[in-house]
């Protein structure tokens, strides 16, 4: 009798174990078709920008020559670098602005306590609703008057970016709700301001949503083009990558400039994947333990 | 080193939750002053309105005679030691420590030197290069005390500090802060709501309930004649027993008459009741569980009950009974007092005969719940 129990129990423990191994081959399999879907795009589009053959956009996938004949004309024939170098100034000038605002800005909304907090917070939900091109005109009017179009559209770009974004504040603000406010006492207890709590104890808690914070900032001028292209015009000296390569996808353009396009494509990835791969260590878990007692 | 005082303190949250209210006290130079009461009775509110941690709704707080009342919690020249130890997760246990010191830019060799010396009383020497999350609770607490003591403040403000330690260390840790207190002279406010701490800690207890004050004195006034139910019932472990009585006063002599038995008032208690006095009527009276002996059924004075529960604490015993109409007692008998013999027999749903002496008794109003004595 307990022998056959025993049987019992190791065949249904088998069992288990078997189901559980199809079960994760079936996930594994799933993912590796999402993997493969998902990176095809930007696998064909570094094999075009390797495309030497032809300038056109072909029926196949492996180049028949290889060469980095589309890299060197990007750089000598073309704006690209000019572009490249705007959008570069943008996404830096960006992320140190707006992690600034959205840091302060949601510092305050968590910490302190003020009339109308609770309807500022709703209102800036509200807005924040409502589709950013709905401004468009106005701004470009705004700007237009003010002299921050053409040339000086990635100044104003880095206006309309930073302005604001201190609506964006309920990731860092959900981050800073859950460090104890009786860090914040006891530091203004040993005498520090709610400046000195915000960059002695607050920050250095907070690396993980300063760092995303960074990155969004970074990243929001490489891909922006509806309100890029109102402000910049036609101007070539103003334009960031992605207005600028617009203009190889014209009908007249494509056939010269398409594999171009892809060799900029693999361009403008760089700086994005750099900048994130360098700080991605820092997404440290765990920063606030042996704060308080849990 | 400062005197600290309170005036018509309210704190009202919202619109009318009121927190704390009519708080009154003066607090003298290098007094231990320790706020007790349950949950809930506004002693950490009112710590925290005296570190400017809350506004105060009405009425005025003075530190060496100086109003604080507008001043933020760095301008007052305070250092609080949390309950939850509130450490700086990212700094070491020196730069924990040497917080308050770098923001008023103290040179090095006096961050140092402080930091070292605190540190040296604490006994937390070794683990001052480790980081917060590398110590076990007791090592927290130290340097969270160890960083409220380089301040060298004016007053030293305790917000519950034992409460998330285990019991052992809990009572290492209170002996620890008597003589913490020795080393640095100065006014302490403690807030607990653990009555032990409270008696043992502190020069005068102020005991809270619902936002008011109960009553201020020192451990020994507190424990021998409180004010009314609430302190007597609060100071004291096990709490002390009361139950509904009547009093009678007879050709100049007071007795009363509880479940049949009839036990005269005698000694100071006594007096005090003639000089207050008190007439005939129904009382609520109060006998502490030490107070409470064993008896035969031959004295005209013992309470016959029956046993419910018997807890062996060790050097004594706990005995929970009930009296013939249903009220609870207990009673705490020294284990030495007693024959092997007489300790089996106190079971379950035995019957034992206890009484008490007049002079230990506490008379409360039955409606007002006021000491009839105070």
């Amino acid at each position: 009798m307990k022998k056959n129990n025993d049987n019992q129990i190791r065949k249904t423990s088998m069992g288990a174990r078997a189901s559980q191994r199809l079960g994760n081959t079936v996930v594994y399999v799933i993912l590796a078709i999402v993997t493969v879907v998902w990176l095809f795009p930007f696998f064909g589009i570094l094999l075009e920008s390797f495309r030497v053959e032809t300038r056109m956009q072909v029926s196949y996938l492996w180049p028949q020559q290889y060469g980095f004949d589309n890299y060197i004309r990007l750089f000598t024939e073309t704006d690209f670098l000019i572009w490249f170098r705007n959008t570069g100034i943008m996404g830096v000038a960006t992320a140190f602005f707006q992690t600034f605002f959205i840091l302060s800005m949601s510092y305050t909304l968590s910490r302190l306590r003020f009339k109308g907090r609770k309807t500022l917070m709703n209102l800036m939900l509200i807005l924040g609703m409502f589709p950013g091109f709905l401004t468009m005109i106005l701004i470009y009017k705004v700007f237009a008057d003010a002299g921050l179009t053409l040339n000086m559209a990635p100044v104003g770009l880095v206006i309309v970016y930073c302005a604001s974004s201190g609506m964006g504040y309920y990731v860092s603000k959900g981050f800073f709700d859950t460090i104890p406010t009786t860090l914040d006492e006891a530091a203004r207890v040993d005498g520090a301001t709610r400046w000195d709590v915000f960059r002695k104890v607050i920050m250095p808690l907070s690396k993980p949503i300063i760092i995303y914070t960074i990155l969004m900032g970074f990243m929001a001028p490489w891909g922006d083009f509806m309100l890029a292209s109102y402000i910049i015009h036609e101007n070539s000296q103003g334009m960031n990558v992605a207005v600028g390569m617009y203009e190889w996808l014209s009908k007249t353009n494509l056939n010269t400039h398409y594999t171009m396009f892809c060799a900029a494509g693999v361009v403008v990835a760089i700086p994005v994947t750099t900048v994130f791969l360098c700080l991605q260590k820092y997404y440290v878990e765990g920063v606030t333990g042996g704060a308080v007692k849990g | 080193m400062a005197s600290v005082k309170l005036t018509n303190v309210k704190k009202i949250y919202g619109k009318d939750t009121v927190a704390v209210q009519d708080f009154n006290l003066d607090i003298a130079d290098k007094e231990f002053i320790v706020f007790v009461g349950p949950s809930g009775c506004g002693k950490s509110t009112t710590l925290r309105m005296i570190a400017g941690l809350e506004e105060i709704s009405e009425g005025t707080i003075e530190i060496d005679g100086v109003v604080v009342n507008d001043l933020q919690p760095r301008d007052r020249d305070i250092a609080m030691v949390f309950q939850n130890y509130a450490l700086y997760p990212h700094l070491t246990v020196f730069e924990n420590m040497a917080f308050s010191l770098r923001l008023k830019k103290a040179p090095q060799d006096e961050v140092y030197e402080k930091v070292t010396a605190a540190a040296e009383i604490l006994g937390i020497t070794e683990y001052l290069t480790r980081k917060p999350r590398a110590l076990s609770g007791g090592q927290r607490q130290r340097v969270a005390i160890g960083r409220a003591m380089v301040r060298d403040s004016k007053v030293f403000l305790m917000d519950e500090p034992l409460s998330n330690l285990d019991a052992k260390l809990r009572n290492q840790m209170r002996a620890e802060i008597i003589l913490l207190r020795q080393k640095i002279d100065t006014t302490f406010i403690y807030v607990t709501h653990d009555q032990t701490e409270a008696m043992t800690l502190g020069d005068r207890i102020v005991i809270m309930k619902d936002g008011f004050i109960q009553q201020v004195g020192t451990p020994t006034e507190v424990f021998d004649m409180p004010v009314n139910l609430f302190v007597a019932e609060f100071i004291g472990a096990p709490k002390m027993n009361t139950f509904k009585t009547d009093l009678v006063c007879e050709g100049g002599k007071y007795y009363i008459t509880p479940y049949g038995a009839k036990i005269e008032v005698t000694g100071k208690k006594a007096e005090m009741l003639a000089k207050n006095s008190v007439t005939s009527g129904t009382i609520v009276l109060g006998v502490r569980p030490e107070h409470v002996t064993l008896s035969d059924s031959s004295n005209p004075a013992a309470i016959a009950c029956k046993i419910t529960v018997n807890e062996m604490m060790g050097s004594e015993l706990h005995l929970h009974v009930v009296t013939e109409n249903g009220d609870k007692l207990i009673v705490r008998i020294p284990t030495i007092s007693l024959e092997d013999e007489q300790r089996k027999a106190m079971v379950y749903g035995a019957t034992i005969y206890v009484t008490f002496e007049g002079k230990v008794m506490h008379f409360f109003d039955e409606e007002t719940e006021r000491n009839l004595l105070a």
